[in-house]
């Protein structure tokens, strides 16, 4: 597991987040793009009859596949994917995280389940429907770029425009546009084999975005990356969701990437979803003992937020010390503690919500803290 | 299963890997011996005697004969002639002429400063001057009218083969199925010696251009087709899952994608086609090609070498200038790279080349010199054959301690092809089959040992089985001196890279001459007969073998090297330990490619007196008796079959599922 080295990006601030964000409030939940409900995806001989029989789904993936001579790459998977939000996947290797994300857009054609796009069954779609999808409404971004060698950037990037039948003149108007956009001016007619690979990425990036669709799937887009530009790159997807407040699925085995771009985040194993949650209660909560594992090495106090760590004030605390907001992590908390000496009010709309003490954010940090529990005592 | 003796990835893995299959080996052997002890008795109780029994076999000669009558009989009579094959033979006829027309038409200043255009077009400055060069000597070696004879019949030849195989291609590329079907056929034809083509073509279409197109066609396809399905099946995966992801039809992702991306294994199926085109043409001069291959083989005929080097240069020439410049075509388009900068860019280049070969053709017609000038050729045939004469005379024989050349070629004769022959002949037939299944056995499956094993046995059955085992007696001879050399070469020079660095050259003109080339020189140094045969399919397979073995001993695993090294091994200790071991699956490849090379050599030498099949076949042709030159093609390619079989590794057929 990667340890950031520059603990202070951890996860922009939520101050820095667009507003469309207020989807994370559990009372305010955005209509869903896909809404995925128990999906499965077996390979191998009869591998519609996993899903059915009660009795081998239930099987652990090596007495599976002894006893079928099958492969569940993705078992029972359920979630939605909110307007305007960031829905990381999470696991290492052989999760099943890179098939599922396939099975969106039927690369990969789902074993059972159910998938919907905006309210429409995917995996009833027609061929020339399915086209449709694939052409305006989901793009992708794949960890080796899948760039077309003989191509230049700017044909590369116009490519999806020309698959659909748009004009040159415009389908390149538009890909000179995207190609800016990304930061590639002035290399639109190399060839993807004369770029870098953070370069080539762009590419793959800006080809997504050409055909201006209604979710970007990424399938472990930086991994392939250098770490510093696997940086840049993230950055650059941090400043288009700002700027365009795109739905965005984003596939990854990076923690530090996860948790910095998720709104959201699914960690998977062995085919199924462990735990789906902010990253705030991924780190803060962990539903298992496999997660905990996973999280053990992340800095905290760069993911948890005062508004968990918070108890209730006393009488004579609400009226002085420093004031941040609840949204704001406890490192900053700590910073202003050891600054002034006083414990930290957490103020929203002029209202003292609860203090934060050097006490609280020392078990923050040591992990012996229940912030979940400790949030329910405050509502 | 087997395969895993094979591959044997890391140096630590081979001890117990190589035990198991010794123990593997020992459990073949001992089957077939079980079987042997069962099988022979009762063969030698039936049929005593070493040689093929004759109730065992089946005379073809009448049937075939007969059909053979029938056809010539019914050429201008039955329907399938009438409609189909006649149209076929006019429409090559048609063809072959209305190019060799055009050439002509555009005259000796016209073809070259296409061919010089053209190559600057395709593979830069340099090339253009061979180019050109390569079709002024042509002209100066009084060659011009065969070099265009031939080059007609390339053009057709190759464009047929290059559609024909680019469809079969396509097909086997994007349907499994049909994949599955294709690739043995084409696996087999590949390993075919070009004799075998030439009676079949002959049988349906009488001696000829047609044939002769037909013949080039049937041998320069298959690899197209095996290079354009390899590309296609090849594809990115990513790139084609990155193609689908954004909404591409079927069409979209063949013509945008995988076609584009196959662009430099497609121009490599068109160099492979165009080379072995070249090869066959001249070959095809037998059953009436006409141009420089018949030239040769006229001059072969009456032994007169000068002649035979007037019309063998311009052969070399157009191979290397062909190879080189569609190789160098196909490198740009493969690696997705720009065409280079310069005045012939893009189509207008082409209208260029175009306009510029239009006004030389012209002027030299202004000029009153459209057919090359009399006055500018230059007559090597006679200095040629004073200096071949002058080696007749004074290094054929008696030269103090080393002896002469004629003297080495008696005494190879004498001392290893007639004891290999006799050797061969004396076995009993049925040892002969338990040999060959032992070995096919041994370093491939039961499969291809089967097919070995009945490969053998039609020869028997053909009752042709003396003169398949003379030509088994050559190659084997051939074979063995061929990996001798080859493998000593080939490990020197992965060793040295300055060695490697004078190689490279020599081996790159040596691989692109056609066949019959070779004859050429063996004749003048070792006059006619079997051992210049075997010497012409020495030279012709020590190049490729040289090849695979440097790069076989090269590209072993440099960590597994490296780790012998820090242990301190000699030299000595790492190429015996390390590098020849896990190098191991190309020197198996290396000896199959030997013997195929030399099986296609050998055959031919039948023209320069090697005799046994190849003669069979040339007798056949001549004569008109079919029945026997079609008896000597099967025997052929039974016999190109048994030698593929026996000495293919198994990882040729592993990669089955890719």
């Amino acid at each position: 597991m990667s340890v950031p080295s520059a603990p202070e990006s951890f996860g922009p601030s939520p101050a820095e987040r667009p507003p469309i964000h207020g989807g994370r409030a559990p009372h305010d939940p955005a209509p869903p793009v896909f809404a995925v409900d128990g999906l499965w995806k077996v390979f191998g001989p009869k591998s519609h009859q996993v899903p059915a029989d009660p009795g081998l789904a239930a099987l652990a993936p090596a007495e599976l596949r002894a006893r079928t001579g099958c492969t569940a790459a993705v078992r029972e998977v359920s979630f939605s994917v909110r307007k305007g939000e960031v829905f990381v996947v999470m696991g290492l290797s052989g999760s099943g995280k890179s098939t599922l994300v396939r099975c969106l857009t039927r690369l990969v054609e789902p074993t059972a389940g159910a998938i919907a796009i905006d309210g429409e069954n995917v995996r009833a779609m027609d061929r020339a429907r399915l086209r449709e999808l694939r052409r305006h409404r989901a793009a992708m971004v794949f960890q080796h770029f899948g760039l077309l060698p003989h191509r230049s950037v700017l044909d590369n990037v116009a490519y999806g425009l020309e698959i659909q039948g748009v004009p040159r003149s415009r389908r390149r108007a538009r890909a000179a546009e995207v190609v800016a956009k990304v930061g590639l001016d002035g290399m639109e007619q190399r060839r993807p084999g004369q770029l870098s690979g953070g370069q080539q990425q762009r590419v793959g990036l800006a080809r997504a975005l050409a055909v201006d669709p209604e979710v970007l799937l990424f399938d472990e887009p930086f991994s392939a990356l250098d770490p510093l530009i696997r940086r840049d790159m993230q950055e650059e997807v941090v400043r288009l969701h700002r700027e365009e407040g795109r739905t965005m699925v984003f596939i990854t085995h990076d923690l530090s990437e996860a948790l910095r771009l998720g709104d959201r985040i699914a960690l998977m194993r062995d085919g199924r979803i462990v735990q789906l949650g902010t990253p705030e209660e991924i780190v803060g909560s962990p539903a298992d003992d496999y997660v905990r594992d996973f999280v053990r090495d992340v800095p905290r106090e760069q993911v948890l937020t005062v508004r968990s760590a918070m108890r209730p004030p006393d009488a004579d605390e609400t009226g002085r010390g420093p004031s941040v907001a609840p949204g704001a992590t406890v490192s900053e908390a700590i910073e202003a503690v050891a600054r002034t000496g006083f414990p930290v009010r957490v103020m929203e709309d002029g209202r003292c919500l609860g203090v934060v003490d050097h006490e609280r954010l020392l078990e923050v940090i040591a992990g012996n803290g229940h912030p979940a529990h400790t949030r329910r005592e405050v509502a | 299963m087997a395969a895993a003796t094979a591959q044997a990835p890391v140096a630590g893995t081979l001890a117990p890997l190589r035990a198991t299959g010794r123990r593997r080996a020992a459990a073949k052997l001992l089957a077939l011996a079980v079987l042997a002890a069962v099988l022979v008795p009762l063969a030698e109780a039936h049929w005593p005697g070493g040689a093929w029994p004759g109730a065992l076999t089946v005379d073809l000669s009448g049937p075939l004969g007969r059909a053979s009558d029938w056809i010539i009989d019914n050429r201008d009579s039955h329907p399938l002639f009438l409609y189909f094959f006649g149209y076929v033979s006019n429409a090559i006829v048609v063809g072959v002429r209305a190019v060799y027309l055009v050439l002509l038409a555009a005259g000796w200043a016209g073809v070259t400063a296409a061919a010089g255009l053209v190559a600057w077009r395709l593979a830069g400055l340099r090339l253009a001057l061979t180019a050109a060069a390569a079709f002024l000597v042509c002209g100066l070696l009084g060659m011009w009218v065969p070099t265009m004879q031939t080059l007609a019949l390339m053009v057709v030849a190759v464009l047929a083969s290059v559609l024909v195989g680019g469809l079969l291609g396509l097909a086997a590329g994007l349907s499994e199925r049909t994949h599955r079907v294709l690739r043995p056929v084409l696996d087999t034809m590949q390993v075919l010696p070009a004799f075998a083509y030439l009676l079949p073509v002959v049988l349906v279409f009488g001696i000829g251009v047609p044939a002769a197109v037909l013949a080039t066609v049937v041998y320069a396809a298959p690899p197209m087709a095996r290079l354009t399905a390899l590309g296609l099946r090849d594809a990115d995966q990513g790139v084609m899952e990155a193609v689908a992801s954004l909404g591409a039809t079927a069409r979209q992702r063949l013509f945008t994608a995988r076609l584009p991306l196959a662009l430099g294994e497609l121009m490599l199926g068109v160099n492979q086609a165009i080379m072995m085109a070249l090869s066959m043409a001249v070959i095809a001069s037998v059953i009436g090609a006409g141009g420089l291959g018949d030239r040769v083989y006229q001059a072969l005929a009456s032994v007169d070498v000068g002649a035979a080097l007037a019309a063998g240069i311009p052969i070399v020439l157009l191979a290397v200038v062909l190879d080189r410049t569609t190789g160098a075509a196909g490198e740009r388009l493969g690696a997705g790279r720009d065409v280079p900068r310069g005045p012939l860019r893009g189509w207008a280049g082409w209208l260029l080349v175009a306009v510029l070969t239009v006004a030389a053709a012209l002027a030299a017609r202004l000029a009153g010199r459209l057919d090359w000038p009399g006055s500018w050729e230059v007559d090597i045939a006679e200095p040629v054959n004073r200096a071949v004469d002058w080696m007749t005379g004074h290094l054929y024989t008696g030269v103090p301690y080393v002896g002469g050349t004629a003297d080495w070629a008696g005494h190879f004769t004498t001392w290893v092809l007639d004891p290999v022959r006799s050797g061969l002949q004396w076995l009993p037939w049925w040892a002969v089959l338990l040999i060959v299944a032992a070995l096919s056995w041994l370093i491939g499956t039961w499969r291809t040992a089967l097919t070995a094993v009945l490969a053998m046995a039609a020869i028997g059955v053909l009752g042709v089985w003396k003169p398949s085992l003379d030509t088994l007696s050559q190659v084997l001879a051939a074979v063995a001196v061929t990996l001798v050399l080859g493998f000593a070469a080939g490990v020197a020079a992965a060793r040295s890279t300055r060695l490697e660095r004078w190689f490279r050259p020599v081996l790159d003109v040596l691989q692109t001459m056609p066949q019959f080339v070779y004859l050429i020189p063996v004749v003048a140094l070792f006059g006619v007969g079997r051992a210049p045969a075997v010497a012409a399919a020495v030279v012709y397979a020590l190049p490729a073998v040289v090849r695979i073995t440097t790069q076989g001993v090269r590209t072993v695993d440099a960590a597994a090297l490296e780790a012998a090294r820090s242990l301190g091994a000699t030299g000595g200790q790492q190429l015996r330990q390390v590098q020849l071991p896990l190098a191991r699956p190309a020197l198996l490849l290396a000896v199959n490619q030997g013997v195929v090379l030399v099986l296609a050599v050998v055959i031919i030498g039948g023209l320069v007196g090697g005799g046994a099949l190849g003669y069979d076949v040339v007798f056949g042709l001549a004569q008109g008796d079919l029945a026997t030159g079609l008896v000597a093609g099967a025997a052929i390619v039974c016999l190109g079959l048994m030698l593929d079989r026996v000495t293919q590794p198994t990882e040729r057929r592993a990669g089955k599922g890719a």
